[in-house]
């Protein structure tokens, strides 16, 4: 009914009454204007036979809004009496088919491009890239056409099969339209642009609700509501139906126009920013239908949550890419050729993160040659290489048997990358491949004096530690952290640093990644010298000898180091970027005697859960007792150690006890804002690596550090204690002890990922 | 060659100012009958129409048509250097990309150029034919100004209803509800502080009141404002602009939220 009224509606709005007109409103219209939307109108209801003309004006949104099927299609009954001149004009030739009701999600009318998405599902050799394309050669590929290949994947679980989904949508858009090939890379890839050029989206979840709330006209609080109920932004968002209606549903979104306006978000700075971002997402979401919105905030939260890992997009875009070759490979030689390709893009992603680099030259040269054209590149990070953990001295005999091997201090510090370019210029980046060269002006003032003068460019990989010139003494992490994280002014350093240089990746020109470590020395010891408290070589030595190396671990750990790597020296001794090789281990004292006890601790609060976790608490507070102020302090989050059942009973028991106000007695930092608080009433046994001061959490404090509480780090669950009441806990002062006992005590990075 | 010659600039700097809250960047389209624009905002909920005819100008010439795209926080900023009673006159050539605005005092001892870089917009242009309304009502820019002003204090809604006691506007908000009722009034001293209402039908409709403030930024053009509404039509909002044309503001409704119940 109100369906009816709105297509009336939209007849009157466009064409003019008389009446007479109506019957044949767009062939007698001089108006260029109203040929163009006519036009418009015209293809989709060749397409699709769905598109009802409250889409196209005014009441999409109420379409939209409406869960009951029929009522649009009555609508489709009463409009296409209007004659549908049948000549189709080139330039209108086929936009992708949109659906009328999509924003509420229910409903899935037109079953031709279902069909055409159900293609990607088909194995390599039997898909056929045309089939799955609904838009014509040339065309910007529709963002549709990869959210609902998204949502193909969501509901694969294998590798195999979601790497198949996505290779075959690279297929479909190299066969159509190969210059959206890098946008639809990107997309899959969640990412904007190369991590080290610094570019992000910059987006709040905050944000988000505000330009869902506004695109949509709803109010802020329901949309907040919603998010609680369902944990995920981009689960409201599909489910978000909209009460405000529109003056006209604009133009299906494309990947190209997604991609251009997440870019442009990103580049927004300065005043006002936030709302230009917004003003951005509104324009978005208010043209996606169907599953669009949902990936189109993932996208923007940079949370997919699909299974789609980076690695898999990188395989199928080499599978794709063979695919594509012409002349096509031969039969018996696909597999093998697959498997190659999946192996050269990954190698070449490696050495040369930039997808804007990488797929022009794929789709130029192909995959075979594109490890000529693609190569590491000065000023273009590698991802660091790292170690795989070990437990014992012992452990590393056995596995470089027979190889020579030597034994680095593992500093704790920063690992960064230091690129030294031709005209002079330095830049310096992360683990992660971010640019750093803000936090380390010193650094970069320091280069000129530690590289020999005869040096032109070159990588260096090294760990920048905290240091304290007077004593000539290497301070904790803890330390270091308190440096500023960007524009830091020379004068006004606090922090000093030392950089302790262990490896190098290029000089002069000349990439020495596929140099055997031993040969990469060389270069590093003969192109730079060491500058006291400024710049060194890591401390090392070379030995097979059990006992020298566990005194060489314990001169590490005594010179504030975290321990040792050891690294091969002579064979399989090439530098693997982003890789955790087995040709580098870590020996860290933390895995040698984690802290053998564990902890009895008190859950009084909870987050909740988001995601996989939505409906649970997602992840917990815990308390230590205090015997002296009979206080509870709180000591950890944790939120691993829990199987899914668990959790739930957790959840579920814990749910009984939840009090509207934390108890007088709770001890724990304002800035912590838990969604529930509990009654003390469960033990909950809990093992970690390693006890750390901490500035947020409060146990024991007063003890150790007049301010400063200590933290479990890596805390996980072990069982729940029944036998236990909340003031039989483990008390501040146990953990006080356990802390003194440990042999180093610095604060580390959150993340075990993170530290080496 | 494209130059018109507006002895009234005030007239631009209003309307620039109106709508540049509501549409960040629009094509002003030229021909010999006059200069137009039309935007929709970002969401695409509100429309924004303005015509400004040839024969309001004291010169007046386009030789071909041109469609002008402009950054209208840009505009804003140029106009902002011109005085109230400054004659403006606005230069193109036909293929250039660059417009020209030249301000001249009124007693001619001051005269300023400046060109600012035009913008390529893509913008879908919708057909807006005249329709009857049901309901259209006129009454002062002023007394619609406070009304929306003062119910977005309380909700963020408005339902306009018009029916033969007169137009009522109502909103509910987390304090309560509020409604203000204008009747028809024509026994005033000043024709333009009457109040009129022509109705068909009985039309009773739902709005952001986001959108209404923002079309209030207009008041300044008009000493009274047409409302014009029919069922599940967008509202239209109109300020005459004297012996030149009209701004009109186009909004579509909202539908009653269920989201109360849910």
């Amino acid at each position: 009914m109100v369906i009816l009224r709105t297509s009336s509606l939209f007849l009157a709005l466009r064409c003019s009454p008389p009446p007479s007109l109506r019957s044949s409103p767009f062939s007698l219209n001089p108006n260029p204007l109203f040929h163009r939307l006519s036009s418009s109108f015209r293809c989709h209801r060749a397409m699709s036979g769905q598109r009802t003309v409250a889409d196209v004006l005014m009441g999409a949104a109420r379409a939209a809004a409406k869960k009951n099927t029929k009522k649009p299609s009555t609508a489709t009954t009463t409009t296409s009496s209007a004659p549908v001149p049948s000549d189709p004009q080139p330039e209108d030739a086929a936009p992708p088919p949109k659906k009328p009701k999509t924003l509420d999600g229910t409903a899935h009318s037109d079953p031709e491009p279902k069909n055409s998405i159900l293609e990607l599902k088909k194995k390599g050799h039997d898909f056929n890239p045309k089939a799955a394309a609904s838009w014509k050669d040339g065309e910007p590929v529709p963002f549709l056409f990869l959210a609902r290949a998204l949502d193909l994947i969501s509901n694969e679980s294998g590798r195999i099969a979601i790497t198949d989904i996505i290779c075959n949508v690279f297929r479909t858009v190299i066969a159509t339209t190969p210059g959206d090939l890098l946008p639809t890379v990107y997309l899959s890839a969640n990412k904007i642009a190369p991590p080290h050029e610094g570019i992000e989206l910059g987006i709040g979840d905050a944000s988000i609700v505000r330009a869902l709330a506004e695109a949509y006209g709803r109010k802020e609080e329901h949309v907040k509501k919603q998010l609680k109920e369902l944990g995920d932004l981009g689960l409201v968002a599909k489910a978000s139906r909209s009460s405000q209606m529109t003056m006209r549903k604009p133009q299906p979104l494309t990947i190209a126009r997604v991609f251009d306006t997440f870019r442009a978000i990103a580049k927004e700075s300065g005043k006002d920013s936030q709302d230009k971002k917004r003003t951005h997402i509104k324009g978005l979401l208010v043209a996606a239908t169907d599953c669009e919105p949902q990936y189109i905030i993932r996208l923007l939260q940079s949370k997919m949550r699909i299974g789609l890992a980076e690695k898999t997009v990188l395989v199928a875009l080499g599978q794709a890419v063979v695919y594509a070759e012409k002349p096509k490979v031969a039969s018996e030689q696909v597999q093998s050729s697959l498997e190659e390709a999946g192996k050269i893009i990954k190698q070449v992603y490696s050495v040369l993160p930039v997808y804007d680099k990488i797929v022009p030259s794929l789709l130029h040269v192909g995959v075979g040659k594109l490890q000529e054209v693609c190569d590491f590149s000065l000023g273009v990070p590698v991802g660091p290489m790292l170690a795989k953990p070990t437990k014992a001295v012992s452990e590393i005999l056995d596995k470089f048997q027979g190889m020579e091997f030597t034994c680095e201090y593992k500093y704790d510090g920063e690992r960064a990358q230091i690129h030294y370019m031709e005209d002079g210029s330095v830049e310096i980046y992360s683990r992660n491949a971010e640019r750093n060269t803000g936090k380390y002006p010193d650094v970069v003032n320091y280069v000129s004096r530690f590289k020999k003068p005869s040096v032109k460019s070159f990588v260096l990989d090294c760990e920048i530690v905290a240091y304290d010139r007077e004593k000539m003494k290497i301070l904790p992490f803890q330390v270091l952290s308190t440096r500023a994280r960007k524009g830091v002014i020379l004068s006004d350093i606090k922090v000093a640093v030392c950089t302790y240089a262990f490896d190098i990746l290029y000089i002069d020109g000349q990439p020495l990644l596929k140099e055997q470590l031993k040969v990469r020395r060389e270069h590093l010891y003969r192109s730079f010298e060491e500058v006291p408290g400024e710049f060194k070589f890591a401390t090392t030595i070379t030995s097979n000898d059990l006992e020298e190396i566990q005194k060489f671990l314990e001169t590490a750990v005594n010179s504030s180091c975290e321990g040792l790597i050891i690294k091969t020296l002579d064979k399989d001794a090439t530098y693997e970027p982003s890789k955790r090789s087995n040709n580098w281990l870590k020996l860290k004292k933390d895995y040698m005697d984690c802290i053998g006890d564990s902890l009895d601790l008190v859950p009084i609060a909870a987050f909740h859960g988001r995601g996989k976790r939505t409906g649970v608490y997602g992840s917990f507070l815990l308390a230590c007792y205090d015997e002296q102020n009979e206080e509870y302090q709180s000591i950890c989050s944790i939120g691993t150690g829990f199987s899914e059942s668990q959790l739930e009973e957790c959840s579920k028991s814990l749910r009984n006890k939840v009090i509207p106000k934390p108890k007088p007695y709770y001890r724990y930092a304002d800035t912590m804002n838990p969604d529930v608080w509990f009654e003390p009433a469960e033990v909950w046994e809990v093992k970690a690596a390693d006890l750390s001061i901490s500035p947020v959490h409060r146990a024991a404090s007063g003890i150790v550090d007049p301010n400063k509480g200590i933290s479990l780090r890596f805390p996980r669950l072990q069982r729940v204690r029944d036998d236990k009441t909340p003031d039989q806990a483990t008390t501040s002062e146990q953990v006080a002890e356990m802390y003194r006992a440990q042999k180093i005590n610095h604060t580390n990075n959150q993340d075990d990922d993170e530290d080496d | 060659m494209f130059e018109v010659r507006l002895v009234q600039g005030s007239v631009l700097k209003k309307v620039v100012e109106a709508i540049r809250e509501l549409v960040t960047d629009a094509n002003f389209d030229c021909s010999s009958t006059g200069l137009s624009l039309q935007a929709m905002d970002s969401s695409h909920v509100a429309l924004v129409a303005l015509l400004l005819r040839s024969d309001g100008f004291e010169h007046f010439r386009c030789d071909r048509n041109v469609s002008m795209g402009m950054n209208l926080a840009n505009v804003s900023k140029i106009l902002r250097t011109a005085g109230n009673d400054d004659i403006i006159t606005l230069k193109a050539d036909d293929d250039g990309d660059v417009l020209t605005f030249m301000f001249e005092s009124p007693n001619q001892d001051r005269i300023s150029d400046i060109e600012m870089k035009l913008m390529d917009i893509k913008s879908e242009h919708l057909g807006i034919p005249d329709a009857e309304y049901e309901a259209v009502v006129k009454m002062p820019s002023q007394e619609f100004l406070r009304i929306c002003k003062d119910l977005s204090n309380i909700g963020d809604t408005v339902v306009i209803s018009v029916t033969k006691e007169g137009v009522k506007f109502s909103t509910r908000g987390d304090i309560g509800n509020a409604n203000i009722v204008c009747r028809q009034n024509t026994t005033v001293d000043k024709p333009e502080d009457s109040t009129t209402i022509q109705m068909k039908e009985p039309v009773s409709l739902m709005f952001a009141l986001r959108y209404m403030n923002s079309f209030t930024k207009a008041t300044s053009l008009s000493s009274s404002v047409t409302i014009s509404m029919s069922s599940d039509l967008p509202i239209v909002v109109e300020y005459k602009i004297a012996d030149m044309g009209y701004l009109r503001f186009y909004l579509a409704p909202k539908i009653e939220d269920d989201e109360d119940q849910a």
